[in-house]
């Protein structure tokens, strides 16, 4: 009965480990699925993220197949992490229609690791209805989930001192749906008016609109499933979902060019590569830029 | 350089998982990545937890005197479930005379409180590359 899920979570951990077979299997499998729902949760550390990822996914297993992929952030000085999120789902891991798994960022800024598009085609061919990711705790520039998610959900939380200010730039820009979680806390209601001003802009004609929740008590999870759904169908119109999915793919090409870059550069001292930038017999950058070039000449082939 | 994943438990009812997050850290610091599945797990919860992250090693904290039965629980249940190559430490306030018995069971190693976290650490990351090769 776990035969499959064995198997996953193993493939899974070759691609996170990049493991270049594994990256080539990966990207011959599809991305365009539009049957499958990517719904990205973000929002501040300690916001009530795998909380409320837990009850989102629990309302959607009743009837589906659903993955979750849990991203924290790696010690910049160890490269290890602890992956914490699971203590907030402890019911869901005996759920047949349910797989989770933890991933460190692995030192990728942005609040996910550079693999994870590698890692959605994968849980596509399993057949996942749904598919959840939780980011890192984002501060402002967490916001690659935006290319990534088809519906990005940003939590936010009262009193997390002057409420618009923590979310300055780009943050608020991702929204499909808003979240004001912890509702049951004092300053949800200010948080809601000042959110319905300065947020809700129309984005290429979706309004994001405002979910209140209390994600320990289930509260406000129908209303939110609803407006999921809700912009799914919004994207699956006018091939609006086979856009953001090309986005994607094209991210996923991003992300592992630079991950490569930052694994040779990686080998070299620091004090090396300065030195060599300075060089007045070559010129680095353009050598770099002719490089690239040239390989994407071979990627560009129509 | 993949590196080691670990699987942190609490099987039992106990309520104190302070010993369990100190060793999560240590491994932490030592560039492991810890998946910390928090309080009162039972056995199936922690072989389905192991099963999905796709850990090397478990390691299991267990304060309230249940380990005997808890302990081999989660052994068992990996090699039903085809994971019997993960390996299982223990941890936790566990009498001398029960060792013998949870390592004939097929705890790879148990830990008492008064051994050092290097130990632990170094134990952990020995027993896991032996296993890779
Ligand atoms: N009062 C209240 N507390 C909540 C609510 N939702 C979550 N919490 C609590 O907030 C704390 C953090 O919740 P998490 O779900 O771990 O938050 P998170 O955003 O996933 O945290 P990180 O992953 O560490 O960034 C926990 O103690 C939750 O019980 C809520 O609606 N109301
Ligand atoms: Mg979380």
């Amino acid at each position: 009965m776990n035969n499959w899920q064995l198997q996953l979570a193993k493939a899974i951990t070759k691609i996170e480990n990049l493991d270049f077979q594994a990256l080539a299997d990966a990207a011959r499998l599809p991305l365009d699925d539009s049957s499958v729902h990517i719904i990205g949760v973000t929002g501040p550390p300690g916001g009530g993220k795998s909380t409320l990822c837990n009850q989102l996914i629990q309302g959607l297993a009743v009837s589906h197949k659903v993955a979750a992929l849990l991203v924290d952030p790696s010690s910049p000085f160890s490269g290890g992490a602890i992956l914490g999120d699971r203590i907030r789902m402890q019911a869901l891991v005996s759920n047949p229609n349910v797989y989770i798994r933890s991933l460190s960022n692995r030192g990728n800024a942005g609040g996910v690791a550079s693999s994870l598009v590698s890692i959605l085609r994968l849980l596509m061919s399993y057949g996942f209805d749904y598919i959840v990711i939780e980011t890192v705790g984002a501060g402002q520039s967490e916001v690659k989930i935006a290319s990534i998610a088809d519906t990005t959900l940003v939590v936010s939380v009262p009193n997390l001192g002057d409420d618009i200010q923590a979310f300055k730039s780009g943050i608020l820009e991702i929204a499909d749906i808003f979240v004001i979680n912890k509702g049951d806390l004092p300053g949800a209601d200010s948080l809601y008016t000042s959110l319905r001003e300065s947020a809700q802009s129309q984005r290429q004609g979706w309004t994001p609109p405002l979910c209140q929740t209390v994600a320990t008590a289930g509260l406000g999870i129908p209303e939110l499933l609803a407006e999921i759904h809700r912009h799914g169908q919004w994207l699956g119109k006018e091939n609006r979902l086979v856009e953001k999915r090309k986005l994607a793919a094209k991210f996923e090409v991003l992300e592992l060019s630079r991950m490569l870059l930052q694994k040779h550069l990686d080998t070299v001292p620091a004090e090396v590569l300065a030195r060599n930038l300075n060089r007045k017999d070559i010129n680095l950058l353009q050598k770099l830029d002719d490089v690239y070039g040239e390989l994407l000449n071979i990627f560009s082939e129509v | 350089m993949a590196p080691i994943r670990v699987l942190m438990a609490k099987p039992g009812l106990d309520g104190h998982d302070r010993g369990a997050k100190v060793v999560s850290r240590a491994l932490r610091d030592a560039g492991m990545e810890v998946i910390y599945t928090g309080l009162r797990q039972s056995p199936e919860q922690i072989v389905l937890a192991a099963i999905q992250e796709d850990v090397d090693i478990i390691g299991l904290s267990c304060l309230s005197g249940a380990h005997n039965s808890l302990f081999p629980k989660v052994v068992d249940g990996l090699k039903a479930k085809g994971a019997g190559e993960i390996v299982v430490f223990g941890g936790g306030v566990i009498p001398e005379a029960d060792i013998p018995g949870l390592l004939a069971s097929g705890i790879a190693a148990v830990f008492t409180p008064g051994t050092s976290l290097e130990e632990i650490v170094s134990w952990v990351r020995k027993r896991v590359k032996n296993h890779h090769e």
